[in-house]
């Protein structure tokens, strides 16, 4: 009598339970099937209103456009600078500060500790920050997009109690055959820590890859503008009903009914998530050491 | 007294030998030493000399003049602020914003992940995460590209709302959509991810615990109720304790992107009239003053949460 209580009731929940996460899949996926499908329908279509979830006949100017638009070749290649080149100074540098606080016996253990607990409570805000960098004339340089955020505190303990959990044996008998602390951390230290090398690699590359409010406050030069800040233009701060472009091909192209300024603009979304629609069955695998950076961070 | 006098000699010398042992100790470790100059640089140049900056917000800063030149004016313009018309409508954006995203927010990874310890098979299970995490690596641009686009007096929501014989709505210029559109796509875009740490936390519950619920005659809601929820209470007791501090850092990027002149009534924010007046409008000084402001109240918050979060929890930030 329970036990058939228990299946019945179980299976009522289970039903709704399955529906209800089956909304979920739909509501998070609907709106980047709608971008692809926006970015494939054809103009007539689109102008129609009648895509939805799946393209509406085929066509690919928008994508073919935007293969010959150097503004946005040229921020791809300016992202995937950035992006990498940033990368790169968050895990060396985070490495090298992280090392010698994992050793007991390091002189300036305390006092850094310290100073880099202090950054994560107190900071200059936007204002002083960006007249400080104007200052540097650092404004509408690559360093202004891969240095100021490159190190920050928690990244350096996390890196820390990682390097902690590595043993101490293993350092000394390096030190005892002559290596210097230096070798040790990219010998020794650094290959036994890829699993927290991947996870930080992915996720700062995505935070990379994702920014733009730097881009906007330090970078004038439109030549100079990553990814994100083209997208702006195109997708956020443009009236969806006026073309972006003004130049004759494109406008040519949208009256003779080959193109509608919506394919142009959902193809850019499309090319812009590509690369992290790549990355991310690898992110996956990292996903619960992730959220803690997130945690904090955000 | 002799006691005393010879114990206090004897710090004496281990105190030169100490200070001895520790230049030692300096010499022998310069190569650690180096290794945290280029952390201490950045954070030297980028971090601290601009809090140092913070110094203008009591200051007429001029340009020409620098921050040393540059006359003091005490609290002129913290004065300012409080005496604009539109202070008050930034604070109560601001907070209405972060609680709205922390009311509607904080609760909705805790369901999703309750539920999804209830899915008996694994591959769907694994499947509604997959899809459900992907939004969280989307960058704000196209999220509020796409939020436009689909919101668009052309766009397929309105289409919809015609076809059923409704009126179109602007969404992006009547103020009274704004909070709704920030709060549902921070929702969409941060509950799947959102769900990992409760599932981490669900992952190492006991099975035996549900085994003896059921065999006691516990249904399914008995269960969730009984077992599954008081087992991520630490977990979820502590992302209050992290969130509320972040009820006055709302999205100012995504603000940035989805408000206009006409939706500022609800959208606009201490951080972004600190960015417009600043950046935009050059004030230096009255957009530093009121960072600052915000700083502090924010600090103020940070410490009270975690005050009582050392009375009631063990958990502290520091």
């Amino acid at each position: 009598m329970k036990k058939m209580r228990k299946i019945t009731g179980g299976l009522i929940f289970d039903v709704f339970n399955y529906v209800f996460l089956f909304a979920i899949i739909i509501i998070m996926a609907y709106p980047m099937l709608h971008v692809v499908a926006m970015s494939l329908s054809k103009p007539g279509a689109i102008t129609a209103g009648e895509v939805s979830w799946f393209p509406r006949g085929f066509n690919i100017n928008g994508y073919q456009y935007l293969m010959k638009d150097e503004e946005l070749l040229n921020a791809y290649k300016n992202t995937i600078i950035y992006s990498f080149l940033g990368t790169f100074f968050t895990l060396t540098f985070t490495s090298l500060a992280a090392y010698p606080l994992s050793l007991s016996g390091f002189v300036l253990k305390k006092p850094f500790t310290f100073y880099l607990a202090i950054t994560m409570f107190f900071s200059g805000g936007l204002i002083p920050t960006y007249l400080w960098i104007k200052d540097l004339k650092l404004l509408n340089t690559i360093w202004v997009m891969v240095l100021p955020g490159c190190i920050s505190a928690y990244t350096v303990f996390v890196f820390r109690s990682f390097f902690q959990s590595i043993p101490g044996s293993l350092r000394e008998s390096a030190y005892i055959d002559g290596a210097n602390d230096v070798l040790i951390l990219f010998k020794i230290i650094l290959p036994l820590s890829k699993p927290l090398l991947a996870t930080f690699f992915l996720f700062t590359m995505v935070e990379r890859w994702n920014s733009w409010f730097d881009a906007m406050m330090y970078l004038n030069d439109k030549t100079m503008h990553p990814l994100q800040m083209v997208l702006r233009r195109l997708v956020v701060l443009t009236d969806p009903t006026r073309s972006t472009y003004a130049h004759g091909d494109f406008a040519a192209m949208v009256k003779l009914g080959h193109l509608h300024p919506k394919n142009t603009q959902m193809a850019a979304v499309v090319l812009a998530m590509i690369p992290i629609l790549c990355v991310y069955p690898y992110i996956q695998k990292h996903f619960t050491k992730g959220v803690m950076i997130g945690a904090i961070k955000g | 007294m002799l006691n005393t006098f010879l114990t206090r000699n004897k710090t004496v010398n281990t105190g030169i030998g100490k200070k001895k042992k520790r230049i030692k100790r300096f010499i022998q470790q310069r190569w650690l030493i180096a290794m945290i100059v280029p952390a201490f640089l950045i954070l030297f140049i980028f971090h601290y000399i601009p809090i140092y900056g913070i110094v203008i917000a009591f200051k007429n800063y001029r340009a020409p003049l620098g921050i040393w030149g540059s006359k003091w004016v005490g609290f002129k313009y913290f004065i300012q602020f409080f005496q604009n018309p539109f202070h008050w409508r930034v604070l109560r954006n601001t907070v209405l914003l972060g609680l709205y995203s922390f009311l509607w927010g904080f609760p909705a990874p805790i369901i999703l992940s309750l539920l999804l310890n209830e899915v008996k098979h694994a591959r769907y299970k694994r499947f509604v995460q997959t899809i459900s995490y992907l939004p969280y690596f989307i960058s704000v641009v196209i999220i509020v590209g796409i939020m436009k686009e689909m919101l668009a007096m052309d766009g397929i929501i309105n289409n919809t709302i015609a076809a059923l014989g409704g009126e179109r709505i602007g969404f992006f210029i009547e103020p009274k959509y704004f909070r709704s559109l920030y709060v549902i796509s921070g929702i969409w875009q941060g509950l799947g991810w959102g769900t990992i740490i409760y599932l981490a936390a669900l992952a190492g519950v006991d099975v035996e615990l549900y085994e003896s619920a059921i065999i006691d005659g516990a249904n399914r809601w008995h269960q969730m109720w009984h077992i599954t929820l008081p087992s991520i209470m630490p977990t979820i007791v502590v992302l209050m304790i992290l969130n509320v501090r972040g009820i006055l850092g709302s999205d100012t990027q995504k603000i940035l992107l989805m408000y206009n002149p006409s939706t500022y009534e609800t959208a606009d924010t201490i951080q972004t009239y600190v960015f417009r007046e600043g950046i935009e409008g050059a004030q230096y000084s009255y957009s530093t003053a009121v960072g600052l402001l915000m700083s502090v109240i924010s600090f103020i918050i940070l410490y009270i949460t975690n005050k009582i979060a050392q009375k009631t929890s063990d958990y502290s930030l520091w």
